[in-house]
């Protein structure tokens, strides 16, 4: 800890530091919506932001990929001219948990494969993040430690951890000292406030455990006896196919892009919106066959690209654990619960072979 | 080019979608610099009777001499639209469905009613083969605007085959279960961007069930939320009664 740079922003100059932040450029927080709700909107005063808050109906995704971009301009007819469009601005986003950073971190590895995607990339690096520690659970839908979400693990630019009064903060990057330097909202770190931040993460340890009785680095082998698992069709009675659990995931990605004529029928754009492999027409092809017809089949979809196929691409778990997809489940599908049936599945046929 | 003429018509329902239409603002100078209109009784007093490129159709069927006007016009359009719930879904005309054709007529003509021929309210589809759908009530705008595009090049329109949820969750806003409210958002096809739900409103339905909802899952997530049966079951019949004739 020594060796990294921390600073310190006493809660007295909190206000100032969120205007002048809000100053600087487009400034977005966490803002209470009401029935226990949250959403990343734009502010400009401290007073406007949640400190405490659950993860937000949307996750930070909706900055980084936006629900609908442009990607083209054209001319249609003979020789067709077209033209890349790329849209970004210029954004800092204040107040991320771990969870949502994590998120980021998934989202930077897909669209850093070749071919890169350059919409996202540049809308990426106009972006700085802000996070904030998580001291405690925000609520019983969260799995974070499962999938090593629970503490900051990089991914911004500025990291605030509440101790009170005060918010001990790591400066992990050029564009956080140049904050530092800017907002001049800040002091020097003492030893004993290094501590203290010692301590929460001890206190922090014995409170998150893994919510789910799997070792993190076994829930692949899980997913690999879990295939035809019977929790699969109890899901099919279940799911509404609405997709939310899909939409508010920090690490779905998967997108439709359409073209569109305006109305001289002449020019046209070409963008993308957000899909979602929980919805009827999404695997449906010409001819009307869909691949995934069954709810089941899309839901157990959804788990193996959280839990086992990005694990073999890109080395991590797809799920950051926020709970998002629990918590918007009107049908109560419980991510949670979910890995606990698998596991008691998975046992009882381990048992089986033995007895 | 010809521009390529496109008549408006309209049967049993209120004409509010016409109303949105013809309200659409700056967009109606450019939707009419493509298209030439040549008839639609509620903006034009003159009238065409041939051959029109589309049809545009508000309301629903009601009764033998609709059907018969619907007919003629279904032979003289290249393509027809049906616009509005009402056309789409049959609408909330569908709930005279709820009662006996009998009860009805009189209900409505009292000693008259052999005046009034009357049969079980239809969507136009029910009646006559339809080429594109924009369902609501009334008509989204940029919805009905992509369409008429869609008609005018020849290609197909795909309403949105995915609940309302899919948009309500995108505009973030807080869900009506969780406000305590039922809402009909679940079940309904989206292509509205959640309008009533970004207003405040709940959904109610207008724009026709998805085609493959999980109708037992709705029924256990709505007896979580301890909303009665009934209660869904009436919100459903205001819009959706004809989908039993389809």
């Amino acid at each position: 800890m020594e060796d990294t740079h921390y600073v310190v922003l006493k809660k007295e100059n909190f206000d100032q530091f969120i205007s002048l932040l809000a100053q600087k450029q487009k400034l977005v927080a966490p803002v209470p919506k009401g029935f226990k709700s949250f959403a990343f909107e734009p502010v400009d005063s401290a007073s406007q932001v949640a400190l405490k808050y659950i993860p937000t109906v949307l996750p930070l995704k909706k900055y980084f990929m936006p629900q609908r971009e442009t990607l083209l301009e054209y001319t249609a007819g003979k020789g067709v001219k077209a033209e890349a469009v790329v849209e970004y601005e210029s954004l800092t986003i204040f107040g991320a948990h771990t969870c949502d950073l994590a998120g980021i971190q998934c989202l930077n590895m897909v669209f850093s494969e070749r071919p890169k995607d350059y919409n996202y990339l540049t809308r990426k690096n106009k972006i700085t993040i802000i996070g904030l520690e998580c001291n405690e659970y925000c609520d019983e839908y969260a799995s974070c430690n499962l999938v090593d979400a629970s503490f900051p693990g990089g991914g911004y630019d500025l990291f605030l951890t509440d101790l009170g009064d005060y918010f001990i903060v790591h400066v992990n990057t050029r564009a956080g000292d140049e904050i530092v330097a800017s907002t001049r909202s800040f002091d020097k770190t003492e030893l004993s406030q290094l501590d203290e931040l010692r301590k929460l993460r001890d206190a922090k340890r014995k409170i998150f455990v893994n919510e789910v009785p799997i070792e993190t680095k076994h829930i692949p082998e899980l997913f690999d006896r879990s295939f035809r698992a019977r929790v699969w069709k109890d899901l099919e009675a279940r799911c509404l196919a609405c997709g939310n659990c899909t939409n508010v995931c920090p690490t779905c990605y998967c997108f439709d892009v359409r073209d569109e004529l305006d109305l001289t029928l002449k020019n046209g754009i070409r963008y993308r919106v957000w899909d979602s492999c929980q919805l009827e027409p999404f695997a449906k092809v010409a001819g009307g066959f869909n691949f995934r017809k069954e709810r089941s089949v899309r839901q157990r979809h959804r788990y193996y690209r959280k839990f086992r196929y990005p694990v073999e691409r890109f080395a991590r778990y797809f799920c950051t654990g926020c709970g998002r997809c629990t918590r918007t489940c009107m049908a109560d599908i419980n991510l949670k619960e979910t890995l606990n049936e698998l596991l008691k599945e998975s046992e009882d046929r381990v048992w089986k072979r033995w007895l | 080019m010809k521009k390529p003429k496109v008549a408006f018509f309209d049967f049993a329902c209120c004409e509010g979608c016409q109303l949105q239409v013809a309200n659409m603002g700056e967009t109606v100078l450019d939707v009419l610099g493509l298209i030439e209109v040549v008839e639609w009784r509620e903006v034009m007093s003159e009238k065409w009777g041939k051959k029109v490129d589309v049809a545009v159709v508000e309301g629903s069927i009601t009764d033998p001499h609709a059907v018969k006007r619907i007919k003629k016009i279904r032979k003289r359009a290249g393509a027809v639209i049906a616009y509005g719930s009402c056309a789409t879904i049959g609408g909330v005309n569908g709930m005279k469905n709820n009662f006996p054709l009998e009860d009805i007529k009189h209900y409505v003509y009292g000693d008259s009613h052999r005046f009034f021929p009357t049969e079980q309210t239809k969507a136009v589809h029910q009646v006559v083969p339809v080429d594109y759908f924009v369902h609501g009530c009334p008509v989204y705008i940029p919805e009905f605007v992509a369409v008429l595009k869609a008609a005018l090049q020849g290609i197909p329109y795909y309403p949105p085959d995915y609940p309302v949820c899919v948009e309500c969750k995108l505009n973030e806003n807080v869900c009506m279960y969780d406000r305590g409210v039922s809402c009909l958002g679940p079940v309904t096809r989206a292509g509205c961007n959640s309008w009533c739900i970004n207003n405040g409103n709940i959904c109610y339905g207008c724009r026709g069930m998805v085609s493959n909802p999980n109708e037992k899952g709705a029924q256990d997530v709505i007896a979580k939320y301890k909303i009665p049966m009934e209660l869904v079951l009436n919100k459903m019949n205001m819009y959706n009664k004809c989908r039993e004739l389809d």
